[in-house]
């Protein structure tokens, strides 16, 4: 009587422990820098992937599972990161990683996850190298995706933008001395090249330097028509207060960061004009992004979201993230990536409509044709040129695989 | 011609901001033989405090509350870092307390202000001024001007008031000044709070032309501690051209070399300085008796 009993009480708690897994949640990690010179991107993509989050719990999660994050600060710093990565992989074992804002950070984390094949969504980091790292044939399969304009594709822009469509004929490219700004410059160079145009002049910079009056200087002598820029948001705003104190002005073009807050607020109305592609502008140009500013706006209680690019990418890569799992019935990290490398589900994004955004080849979501490029205007980024944007061109996808 | 004036004018105003900030290491260097090697940090906190103060008071009015807050945080670090070293005459306690304090205060300034670079409102016009084709900015004039005007009052507060001559005389022979009666230990309290105090006050000074946030600090107060070695850490005169020839190095450097070798003349003259006057260009040379 007494085993029976206790066969029975086995029986049951084995049968709960069975529906307990079924109704687990699903742990996704995310990692980005919350704090620090970056925090703004940093905090807008976080903002952007739980609004996802909770709009996926809310209608059931995925494959009758909520969702839940496990978010960790890494500070911008590539140790840090590395840790982080160590701790979501084997303590809260994480079914995928969504994140990245610091292409360092990036590189430095990802090898922990291509080793556990889990997939990593990069959703913001843009060094050219960080979706091809784990490349064919040195690995049989890549576990890092990406969903933001990568610099090669921003360099290309930056160069058509300044050569083809203002006619520029004599750029200096002023960079900061870090991995980001000198690989961009390299990038830039090459893309100068192939429209077989030199820049004039090259200068570089450092974090924190409060003085821009020898680059531009040097600039000015060398003829510069145009200033082409790869740095972070506080050094470009030096840059444009640096030409608005030498009484020379010329315009400004350069990667995306030229949208950052620490730009636009710290140049003021010296960083007026200046230009850069972005994949997503705050304007109600298709109803999904009229939707997903409204619910930004309501859900974080702000009118300009601080980084309007890096939460955009951040709500895109939950979505995918969420048709993988639903398609791969599954929360095996093989399985996932086997399913984003073959997306058979349309997923309507904000920066676009994803349609088979990935192949086993190709890991990167966002092509040249996408991003568009912004202006600042009073302290905003606004849509550069209106055509750009105008009827059908609204939603730009990436061609067919 | 223009570019070579407009260089050094601006290698000026860039070397005035390393001087004046250089100047707080040379305040309690001659009292104590220390430094406060947050001296940046202590900029920095002088800067975003300004920043608060300043929506409420406008800029004239928040210089008092400033200058208060800078002068109790410097006691605060002689008192937490320092007291105890030379209490026990420890010969590198110092360094890594006023190192701690000033990590401290950094990540205590990021947890408050966060960590972006924000803008300083400049309470004069931002157009620059034109003098024969060189342009200055009315924020630069205004920081030669108050920064040689800030160490002009400490100097003649040294040399004039009562408390200053304790302070002379504490740095010229601690044991000697303690036994005329001169409570040394709170002469030193007061250089720290007097250096702390140079620091806030450059804080609010150079924060509309370099942009305020928690890691201001660390890169300013990295150069200012080449000028003050170059200068001489026991002259207030020396620190200031150690300052301008940092500055105007630079900026020279930048132009006729290349962008990517700014820093590296500055950084050889200090190799060269430590090797040929190990005191500093202006610093006199003291023999220590052990």
């Amino acid at each position: 009587m007494r085993f029976a009993t206790t066969l029975l009480a086995l029986a049951a708690s084995t049968a709960l422990a069975a529906t307990a897994v079924a109704q687990q949640p699903i742990k996704v990690g995310l990692s980005g820098p919350f704090t620090g010179g970056s925090a703004s991107m940093g905090v807008s993509m976080r903002d952007g992937v739980k609004l996802a989050v909770g709009e996926i719990n809310k209608a059931g999660g995925v494959l009758g599972r909520q969702i839940v994050l496990v978010e960790r600060d890494d500070e911008a710093r590539n140790e840090l990161g590395v840790q982080i990565a160590q701790e979501l992989i084997n303590k809260e074992q994480v079914a995928a990683t969504l994140g990245y804002i610091n292409t360092g950070v990036s590189l430095a984390s990802q090898r922990f996850y291509e080793e556990a094949e889990i997939p990593v969504l990069n959703n913001v980091a843009t060094g050219t190298a960080i979706a091809t790292q784990f490349k064919a044939p040195e690995y049989k399969y890549n576990y890092i995706f990406r969903t933001s304009a990568n610099d090669a594709i921003q360099s290309g822009m930056i160069a058509e933008e300044a050569v083809a469509r203002h006619g520029f004929k004599k750029p200096a490219i002023l960079a900061d001395s870090t991995n980001y700004g000198q690989l961009g410059r390299e990038d830039l160079e090459k893309a100068l090249a192939a429209r077989g145009v030199k820049p004039v002049a090259e200068e570089k910079f450092n974090i924190g330097d409060t003085d821009m009056t020898s680059q531009l200087l040097r600039a000015k002598q060398a003829g510069a028509d145009v200033i082409l820029t790869y740095a972070i948001g506080p050094e470009l705003a030096q840059i444009a207060n640096g030409m608005a104190k030498l009484g020379w002005k010329l315009p400004m073009i350069g990667s995306w960061t030229l949208s950052m807050a620490t730009f636009i607020d710290n140049a003021g109305p010296n960083g007026d004009g200046a230009l850069m592609p972005e994949t997503f502008i705050q304007a109600p140009t298709t109803p999904k992004r009229t939707a997903f500013i409204a619910a930004y706006q309501a859900a974080y209680k702000v009118d300009r979201i601080p980084s309007p690019v890096s939460a955009a990418q951040g709500y895109d890569s939950v979505y995918l993230l969420a048709a993988a799992i639903t398609q791969a019935k599954s929360t095996d990290g093989a399985k996932i990536r086997a399913a984003l490398e073959n997306l058979q589900t349309k997923v309507e994004g904000v920066v676009t409509t994803y349609d088979h955004p990935f192949t086993a080849t190709d890991h990167e979501a966002i092509t040249a044709n996408i991003p568009v490029f912004g202006v600042v205007k009073a302290g905003r980024v606004v849509v550069a040129h209106a055509e750009d944007l105008a009827g059908d061109k609204a939603l730009r996808v990436k061609a067919k695989n | 011609m223009q570019i070579l004036a407009q260089l050094i004018v601006s290698g000026i105003a860039v070397g005035m901001i390393y001087g004046v900030i250089a100047f707080g290491y040379q305040l309690t260097f001659a009292t104590s033989k220390t430094l406060n090697f947050g001296q940046g940090e202590a900029l920095m906190l002088g800067s975003l405090v300004g920043l608060t103060v300043v929506a409420f008071t406008g800029y004239w009015l928040m210089l008092p509350v400033v200058l208060a807050f800078g002068l109790l945080q410097g006691a605060v670090v002689e008192r937490l870092g320092v007291r105890q070293a030379i209490k026990t005459k420890s010969e590198s306690g110092w360094i890594m307390a006023t190192i701690a304090l000033g990590i401290i205060f950094k990540n205590l300034a990021e947890n408050i202000w966060g960590r972006d670079a924000m803008k300083f409102p400049s309470p004069l016009p931002e157009a620059p001024l034109s003098f024969a084709g060189v342009n200055v900015l009315p924020m630069e004039i205004v920081i030669v001007i108050g920064a040689i005007g800030m160490m002009l009052l400490v100097e003649l507060f040294n040399r004039r008031s009562i408390f200053g001559k304790a302070v002379v005389a504490t740095a010229n022979d601690r044991e000697a000044a303690g036994l005329m009666g001169i409570n040394t230990s709170l002469v030193i309290t007061f250089s720290y709070a007097l250096s702390s105090m140079t620091a806030a006050f450059a804080g609010v000074l150079v924060a509309p032309v370099t942009l305020t946030g928690a890691s201001m600090g660390s890169a300013l107060g990295l150069k200012a501690f080449a000028v003050a070695i170059i200068g001489g850490l026991s002259s207030g005169f020396g620190v200031v051209v150690g300052g301008l020839i940092l500055g105007i190095t630079e900026t020279l450097t930048g132009y006729y070399l290349s962008t990517g070798y700014k820093d590296v003349p500055g950084l050889v003259l200090l190799l060269l300085v430590l090797s040929f006057k190990p005191s500093g260009l202006f610093g006199r040379a003291s023999i220590k008796k052990v």
